[in-house]
């Protein structure tokens, strides 16, 4: 069979080296010039109990999302393996490791389980790997070997990839591992008749991978990040970890804090201090640090905050996807307290989004919440980062020398914009306080004041509009089926519509990285030229759809998935189906 | 009985007013008469004053309560935070400007209680932070309630059966937590607060002074009375390097003893970080 897109899960137990399997494997793809997408679905423990997987899809045309069932499975362990059976689509594969074949029980063997139409092959894995290494390590190695003969790739690029993934671990655990990969490829060359054959371009140039955390941590550093305080939280750690190595480099530097309640703290700190500053967390931080977001409206102190959203509510299921944070990130606060929301959909978009979340906060001086999630944040893919690198950027209003006379920091202005002086800059000094205060920042109680001030931090979101993208229409735009959607839903919505499209059903997808402020004439003209409009998202309340329907008065289809794995392309066509027989009817 | 009355203070505050240019503030502080936060206030006017420091690179930072309203009064940036963060927002300022002179002022409730978490972590890593303590050991601004520092069985509109727990110190806490500056001072005296907080300012490092301001409104069993009954200065021979003897005596109920408990020079945060600026300390 020839292949110009393949799907392979490797799955095993936490430490057993599967997210090693899933680097290799994409490294060696993004190489010779695929597209890939990887995702690692893990327990939150950390060895022993749980299961552990790695998801890799590669192609000759651009991914948008990890699509529907699997090409292959392997099982590096059996009993954990079993369930992922029912993924693999019919005419798939399997590989099992026959070493174990015999001290497991029949009702726990993978291959016992293998139905008819799936294809089942053994390959020594234990055994091998013992041999190549010596210990239990290295079976991820001789799976990737014979995974590398079945589809016919280029044996190098995998070579080049096991050097660069151990070579901070010496040259022997690099020979052993590449000891490894050779037996795996010679045990299937010797036993099975070469049937497969992926189609690759020799053409073309390797490509970059990049997660959707490292992008964030890299567009916020080349937009001059100075500053960074955080707490470890899964799934957003990575970010902070980047900014702890990278920062230091470039004059800035990084705090790991008691919680998240002191991270945001000594962001609004460094922020006053006029320095460009970020905070990374998930659930449970973007709660504790409410209050503080609320100081940041009130006070006017820009501040930028990335929730890379797990599954909740509480501490939920911290190793799983779940867009269920867009209340908090809209409403989350006392008081009528507004804030900016964006939400990116692929890794492009939050190189580009974190950029521009920082020239919006410091520009219009308000709380920038940054909603990634789980699986956008953790996933690799390759990408065509467009790079914009200005460390010196800063987007401030200052005041004039004629302001600075007798200086207002809260002055109202047209644009709701005041001027902003920092510590160390000379020509005047202020008070700032999360109390409601008077334009001099003196607190002040009056209905007058209060009023004045609140219509001020309002119109700040009517005058950030020009700044701000437009939204993006996708698809076909005669089509009569419009979908709404946000985040990383939007690469299964993408797919979703495109086989949709092959069964003779047309389509369109409004979609903005900007969740609140958002381009209202252009949603109103999108959903006014659609019959039926469906509002796919990861969480059981449809809360985009809440949204979307009361601020345009639409009557959405609404999907609701409370997910804790990426939403399958599959299921977004059956629901653009049911809605285009409705339309027939 | 003597301290320092709001006539006083306000004549002092005149006085410091005029001799400056327009910034200083014109917002008159809003404590009650008696109150032992003038004298806080006096001792930062005249440490800013010995020390120097031009208005625009000093920052004072506080929390939520009656000595809250610092920044207000002070000539300098000022930020009135949230409950219990003054210390995690000072942070962000010192570290993100690290040539700034950056002072916390916060209550007992605000450092203690609700922000407690904060406070060791702050002295641990040694940021190069000013910490006034104003210890009133009742809660002011919302109008008499036991705080973490108010003796057992002190009777409250929210403990009318008297307070259970046992009070914490402040100044234990301080040296405990690995604080490199530790002073404990009265608001009676006035030069004694001026004097230590211009030394605390000074120290490079995490420096805590914990004043005791009565509170003469709401706090009747923690006052002015009780407090200069035991209030005694340090014994001369006191050595400032040895937190464990500093430990002791601060621990002393009767005498309460005021001064300089402990004093340490080590490698402050800012010298932390210079390390790995100029590329002594690297990544593995």
């Amino acid at each position: 069979m020839k292949y110009s897109e393949i799907t392979i899960r490797f799955c095993g137990i936490a430490g057993d080296g599967i997210v090693a399997s899933g680097k290799i494997l994409a490294g060696a793809c993004a190489y010779i010039g695929l597209h890939v997408m990887v995702n690692n679905i893990y327990s939150a423990e950390i060895r022993g109990l749980g299961k552990s997987s790695a998801t890799i899809r590669f192609s000759t045309s651009k991914l948008y999302s990890m699509g529907d069932g699997l090409d292959l499975l392997v099982g590096m362990v059996s009993k954990e393996s079993i369930i992922d059976l029912r993924n693999v689509k019919a005419g798939g594969n399997v590989i099992y490791d026959i070493s174990t074949i015999g001290s497991v029980a029949e009702e726990d063997s993978l291959v016992s389980h293998i139905t008819p139409e799936i294809q089942g092959h053994g390959l020594p894995i234990k055994k091998l790997a013992n041999e190549a290494t010596g210990t239990n390590q290295g079976k991820n190695l001789v799976a990737i070997g014979a995974i590398c003969y079945f589809y016919s790739l280029p044996p190098e690029m995998f070579v080049n990839q096991i050097n660069s993934v151990f070579a901070h671990k010496g040259q022997h655990i690099i020979d052993v591992n590449v000891k490894a990969f050779n037996l795996g490829y010679e045990y299937f060359k010797e036993h099975y008749p070469l049937n497969n054959r992926f189609e690759i371009d020799k053409e073309s140039e390797p490509r970059a991978l990049t997660s959707g955390n490292d992008a964030i941590a890299k567009g916020a550093i080349d937009c001059g990040l100075k500053f960074f305080a955080g707490y470890p939280i899964t799934p957003a750690t990575k970010i902070m970890e980047i900014a702890a190595k990278e920062l230091p480099k470039l004059g800035g530097w990084t705090l790991q804090m008691e919680d998240e309640i002191a991270a945001i703290g000594a962001v609004l700190g460094a922020w006053f201090a006029g320095k460009r500053a970020m905070t990374a967390t998930s659930g449970p931080g973007i709660s504790l640090m409410s209050e503080m977001i609320n100081m940041s409206v009130m006070a006017e102190i820009p501040t930028v905050i990335v929730n890379v959203q797990r599954g909740g509510p509480s501490t939920g299921l911290p190793t799983k996807v779940e867009q269920g944070d867009l209340n908090i990130a809209l409403y989350g606060g006392a008081g009528d307290s507004p804030r900016v929301v964006m939400a990116p959909s692929n890794s492009e978009e939050c190189y580009s989004g974190i950029q521009l979340a920082f020239d919006i906060a410091e520009k219009y001086q308000t709380p920038v919440i940054f909603l990634s999630d789980l699986f956008l944040g953790q996933r690799i893919e390759t990408v065509t980062i467009k790079e914009n690198i200005d460390r010196d950027r800063c987007t401030r209003k200052k005041p004039t020398s004629e302001q600075l006379e007798d200086f207002l920091r809260y002055q109202i202005t047209d644009d709701g914009v005041s001027p902003m002086v920092v510590p160390g800059e000379p020509g005047a000094v202020y008070s700032t306080t999360g109390l409601e205060h008077s334009v001099t920042g003196n607190p002040n109680y009056e209905s007058d004041v209060h009023s004045m001030m609140t219509a001020k931090r309002f119109r700040k979101f009517e005058s950030m509009m020009a700044d701000l993208p437009h939204a993006n229409i996708l698809g076909d735009e005669t089509a009569e089926i419009g979908i709404a959607g946000w985040g990383s839903t939007i690469g299964s919505i993408l797919e979703g519509m495109e086989i949709a499209k092959k069964n003779g059903v047309k389509t369109k997808l409004i979609k903005s990285i900007m969740i609140h402020p958002q381009r209202e004439d252009l949603f109103l003209k999108f959903f006014a030229s659609c019959k039926k409009i469906i509002v796919p998202e990861m969480n059981y309340q449809g809360q985009y759809a809440a949204l979307l329907k009361s601020r345009y008065g639409i009557k959405p289809i609404e999907v609701h998935i409370p997910a804790v794995e990426p939403v399958s392309p599959l299921k977004i066509a059956q629901k653009i189906m049911e809605a285009n027989s409705e339309l027939s009817k | 009985m003597s301290f320092l009355s709001k006539k006083t203070v306000l004549e002092e505050f005149e006085k410091a007013k005029a001799s400056k240019t327009k910034q200083w503030r014109d917002n008159l502080p809003t404590w009650c008469p008696g109150c032992g936060h003038f004298t806080g206030l006096h001792g930062l006017y005249e440490a800013a004053e010995t020390l120097k420091i031009p208005p625009k690179d000093f920052v004072v930072v506080s929390g939520i309560g009656c000595s809250g309203r610092f920044p207000f009064f002070i000539k300098g940036f000022g930020l009135h935070g949230l409950h219990g963060r003054a210390i995690p927002i000072a942070t962000g300022i010192k570290v993100a400007s690290p040539d700034l002179t950056v002072v916390v002022v916060g209550g007992d409730g605000d450092g203690v209680g609700i922000g407690g978490g904060h406070f060791p972590h702050a002295a641990r890593s040694n940021f190069n932070l000013t910490y006034i303590l104003l210890d009133n050991s009742i809660y002011g601004l919302t109008k008499g309630q036991i705080s973490p520092t108010s003796p057992m069985s002190m009777k409250s509109g929210t403990s009318p059966y008297g307070n259970i727990a046992r009070p914490l110190n402040p100044t234990t806490l301080a040296l405990a937590y690995g604080a490199t500056f530790v002073a404990r001072t009265f608001s009676r005296e006035r030069d004694m607060v001026s004097e230590l907080i211009t030394k605390a300012i000074s120290h490079k490092g995490f420096s805590f002074i914990h004043d005791l301001s009565p509170c003469v409104v709401f706090n009747k069993v923690v006052t002015y009375d009780s407090w200069n009954d035991a209030a005694v200065k340090l014994p001369e021979e006191h050595d400032t390097l040895d937190r464990s003897r500093a430990m002791m005596l601060a621990e002393s109920t009767d005498p309460i003893y005021q001064g300089l408990f402990f004093r340490e020079e080590i490698a402050s945060f800012d010298d932390h970080v210079q390390m790995v600026k100029d590329g002594l300390n690297q990544p593995d």
